[in-house]
């Protein structure tokens, strides 16, 4: 928390990040209209609009130049995906991207990074350690071949057949995964190599979908704020009284906090990391919140209308809080957030 | 974007020692216990020593009795006087008072109060509130009437923190009640000792004593008004936008009001480890954890939210994060300042207390929320029978 020190707080984007934003904002208001959304509900995939993102370098662009990427920023991503995120767009961004980069610094093979990089190859992670055991839900897992995971002190490249969809909330591509599921397996790093790897690639999936979380919320807020002036009472549009108005105001205000969590995470994660380490939690966590309130504000908002499916609303509804929901629960970032705060104090 | 630590260049490291130092010195434990007593957040000797070094115009060049200091060293003096409690609460209404004085106010009189600003024997306290208002500020009904070169001004105002130590009431009033609700305002900057003037005390929950004034057919020259007849609600907007921080930096404008809740944080933290040293629960129980980290999430969501969005965010946090650790801590955390057992000696205790003020005073948050609702979000205004009239 900034209060004794002496930081910049800049916020403003820099001129690529001006180009790379509209460029994908276009991209994606253009190729992914709430139709294509709707008619993904069952795969949880647009291969077109994935194919036209990676055309564009979505999944390069992270890449360090070493790997034939373009070496830019976890936080020009983090930019890219609150667009994505705006229209609800079913591409595996999020998961895909912070694979290929563990991928690149575990030193994977680099057929199998070349093949991730054109996104040709989808590649996944499984967000809780494994237990040979159990099966757990991995988001994307339903299209995706190559799984990244975690299990006993190992960072482990799995390769098989994408998993069977499961029906879900967020009408996404997730799908139970277990170690059993796959036909290689490769170890990437172990020991204190493979910690860091696992740890380094959930803090990256919690800032890229906190900003997913963030577009989500704002455009889910602009359709109730839309509503709410056209919709009248009484003669005056709903929007006019302080019972509609302030839960508006209140997700606006939640949406542009959890927004510059996310740029301020993204950057300090990969230029100052052990400054304010809870710093994705933080930022993932508040998301998490403020999308939640936003959907259920922006649904009530639009009353009966608001929960009838033909309403877009819903959909962004399911996902606000279908998205995020493999990484575990807030509560768990909660407690790991407070004890980085006191391990400072003491 | 950029959010690396700034290094400091030898000079700003000089400054920084020097301003140790000098707090040290001056922010005795008797200056703190006498705060204590009159809860006013106000001694002049001390701010008479901040005045000395130029530190209460800080930006000001040297010749007009400023530090000439960069923006770095600036920051860095006002954070270490808010970490500190440093009772120097007329600074910042002076500062705002004087944007306008500064724009718009006669300019003999600008430059009879300049260095005066400037060394401290001049403070300004901010006369806007009225007992029937609240936070509707341009009702104002405190009246000016012309008398030859003079004004005569009858009625009062509310919540005028800092009147009993300022030289100066920066008054809203009204000089035309047959106009237009916020076109017949005028402002004036009253000397507080005028013939007329009574100031009656106001205690408050978060220990800071505020009054009210009392304007019984007080005479003021003409040379006090500032800005046009007429003209007051433009005047005003200069200081109430900087107090609203609109068009402002990014950082949120709440901060300073929830800074009890984070010193109240770090002493949770640091008594949750203590508390475990001598064999009892907590700091390493899942839900003290998960609860204390809500708090830390929201207070820096606070931080991190710009502008009027700040000032709802921060203090909206500053209350519900002051009474979710009153629970957390448990029954100890509702002992005061001084009192044995006292979480952090009364920080808990005191942050809740504190919080329930920040979301009113300067604009409640109701104003707030609807400036974010018709200004950013372009919602339609709600018409209320006394939006333009009185």
């Amino acid at each position: 928390m900034g209060y004794d020190e002496l930081r910049r707080y800049d916020y403003s984007l820099e001129e690529h990040q001006v180009a790379l934003v509209k460029a994908f904002g276009d991209l994606f208001e253009k190729e992914c209209p709430p139709a294509v959304v709707r008619a993904s509900e069952g795969s949880g995939f647009a291969p077109d609009l994935w194919k036209r993102a990676n055309h564009m370098g979505l999944t390069s662009m992270s890449i360090p130049a070493s790997f034939g990427g373009d070496d830019s920023s976890l936080l020009d991503v983090a930019l890219v995906a609150e667009h994505a995120g705006a229209v609800l767009a079913p591409v595996p961004l999020v998961s895909h991207v912070v694979a290929c980069r563990a991928l690149a610094w575990a030193g994977a093979p680099r057929e199998v990074i070349d093949a991730a990089l054109t996104g040709e190859r989808i590649v996944t992670l499984a967000l809780a350690p494994v237990t040979p055991a159990a099966k757990q839900l991995v988001p994307e897992a339903a299209i995706a071949g190559d799984v990244l995971a975690y299990e006993a002190g190992e960072f482990i490249l799995h390769s098989g057949s994408p998993r069977k969809s499961v029906p879900n909330h967020a009408g996404s591509a997730v799908g139970w995964w277990s170690p059993s599921s796959s036909d290689h397996r490769l170890v990437l790093a172990s020991g204190a190599d493979a910690d860091d790897l696992f740890r380094r690639a959930c803090d990256e999936w919690k800032i890229l979908m906190a900003a997913s979380l963030v577009g989500l919320a704002d455009r889910a807020l602009s359709i109730g704020v839309e509503f709410s002036k056209t919709r009248k009472t009484m003669r005056v549009p709903i929007g006019s009284l302080q019972g509609v108005s302030f839960p508006l105001a209140d997700g606006a205000i939640g949406v542009e906090g959890a927004r510059n969590l996310v740029s301020r995470s993204a950057w300090m994660l990969e230029n100052a990391p052990d400054d304010q380490p809870e710093l994705p939690r933080i930022a993932f966590s508040y998301a998490r919140e403020v999308a939640a309130d936003v959907v259920a504000t922006s649904v009530h908002v639009q009353g009966g209308l608001g929960v009838s499916l033909e309403a877009d609303i819903t959909m962004y509804f399911n996902r606000a809080t279908a998205w995020p929901a493999p990484a575990g629960r807030i509560s768990e970032d909660f407690a790991e957030i407070a004890a980085a705060f006191a391990s400072r104090i003491r | 974007m950029d959010f690396s630590t700034i290094t400091l260049s030898p000079a700003q490291e000089a400054f920084r020692d020097e301003l140790r130092e000098f707090l040290d010195s001056h922010l005795t434990e008797e200056v703190y216990a006498r705060d204590r007593e009159r809860k006013d957040n106000f001694d002049e000797d001390f701010y008479l020593a901040l005045g000395s070094r130029g530190w209460l115009t800080p930006e000001w060049p040297k010749s007009e009795g400023g530090a000439d200091l960069d923006e770095v060293c600036s920051v860095h003096l006002e954070q270490e006087l808010e970490r500190r409690r440093a009772p120097d609460y007329a600074a910042g209404t002076t500062r705002l008072v004087w944007i306008a004085v500064a724009q718009c106010g006669d300019p003999v009189l600008r430059e009879e109060l300049k260095p005066r600003v400037a060394s401290g024997t001049a403070r300004f306290c901010l006369g806007y509130t009225e007992p029937e208002g609240g936070s509707d500020i341009a009702a104002a009904r405190t009246r000016a009437v012309r008398d030859g070169n003079d004004w005569i001004i009858n009625g009062s105002k509310m919540f005028t923190t800092g009147a009993h130590y300022s030289q100066y009431v920066f008054l809203l009033v009204r000089t035309d009640s047959s106009l237009p609700k916020h076109r017949g305002l005028t402002m004036f900057l009253v000397p507080l000792n005028s013939d007329g003037v009574d100031i009656q005390p106001l205690h408050t929950l978060g220990d800071e004593r505020t009054n009210i004034t009392y304007y019984n057919d007080v005479r003021v020259s003409d040379r006090y008004r500032i800005g046009e007849v007429n003209n007051g609600w433009a005047v005003l907007h200069g200081p109430l936008d900087a107090e609203h921080s609109i068009g402002g930096d990014s950082m949120s404008v709440g901060a300073t009001h929830m800074r009890p809740l984070y010193e109240a944080l770090e002493a949770t933290a640091r008594w949750a480890n203590e508390n475990q040293a001598s064999g009892g629960s907590t700091d390493d129980d899942p839900l003290f954890r998960s609860t204390l980290g809500r708090i830390i999430v929201h207070a820096e969501a606070g931080l991190a939210t710009p502008g009027p969005m700040g000032r709802v965010k921060c203090t909206e946090t500053a209350v519900s994060g002051a009474r979710q650790l009153v629970d957390l801590v448990g029954p100890v955390a509702m002992l005061p300042f001084g009192t044995e057992g006292a979480v952090g000696d009364g920080e808990i205790e005191f942050a809740h207390r504190h919080a329930q003020a920040t979301t009113i005073y300067g604009g409640s948050v109701e104003v707030f929320r609807s400036l974010i609702a018709e200004s950013i979000l372009k919602l339609p205004r709600p018409d209320f029978p006394g939006r333009k009239n009185l």
